[in-house]
């Protein structure tokens, strides 16, 4: 795999943490669904996912940009594992609606394993660590850098979403209003 | 309280990835982390009601 098209592979990784971030705020405000607690910190640790790619597009594909990824995709695998195992007990309705047949939480352990997979297998590829010679576009490209920006944005919008939320004082563990528009 | 502050903190990681140093990048991403495994550490206080 060449730097290019690494580089464009973690475009696309940048739209698809994008895609979890807006389907998470669909939840929330199509279905009215607040975040809990746990819930918050798994949309913190997709968001973190995306940090890798970031630096990936800007400095260049490295192992380091990756392994910050991986951490990431493994710490939010513990805690949606903890979520799905609070809920695991016969009779439990479990937090929230079900997608699918499962809950967000189910889905985000899904995603973030899946995530840790991808990530392996990209890091396979040898070819993108070497210097090539191709010259690249600066700072990857349109593509790039919309997912980018459309990244950082979402992430900002949750800054708002969850102050609002939860203002100064501690999150709720089950929410239900928004304690700044109270 | 605190998830706001550690989204704010990811979005600033995010901008220092873009446009600053890698190696604060680096850094701050690594406290961040830390922070999270903290505030998990700190909310994970419900037995989990397993059997074995």
């Amino acid at each position: 795999m060449t730097q290019a098209r690494a580089i464009t592979l973690n475009a696309l990784s940048l739209y698809a943490v994008a895609l979890v971030l807006m389907a998470a705020f669909a939840a929330q405000f199509i279905l009215n669904e607040l975040p809990c607690p746990l819930c918050l910190l798994q949309r913190i640790l997709f968001a973190a996912l995306a940090i890798g790619p970031i630096l990936n597009i800007r400095f260049g594909p490295r192992p380091s940009h990756y392994a910050m990824s991986l951490l990431a995709a493994v710490a939010g695998a513990v805690a949606s594992t903890r979520q799905v195992l609070l809920h695991i007990l016969p009779g439990d309705a479990g937090y929230g609606s079900a997608l699918l047949g499962y809950h967000y939480y189910t889905w985000a352990l899904i995603g973030f394993i899946a995530a840790i997979i991808l990530i392996a297998t990209v890091m396979l590829f040898d070819r993108q660590f070497e210097d090539d010679g191709a010259v690249l576009p600066p700072t990857g490209g349109p593509l790039a850098q919309i997912a980018v920006w459309l990244v950082i944005a979402l992430t900002a919008a949750n800054v708002v979403t969850t102050l609002l939320e939860c203002g100064f004082g501690a999150c709720a563990d089950n929410p239900v209003v928004y304690e700044m528009l109270k | 309280m605190e998830f706001t502050i550690l989204f704010l903190a990811t979005a600033i990681v995010m901008l220092v990835a873009w446009r600053g140093s890698r190696l604060l990048a680096l850094g701050l991403f690594g406290a961040v982390l830390i922070a999270c495994v903290a505030t998990y550490l700190h909310h994970a206080t419900d037995t989990l009601k397993l059997s074995f």
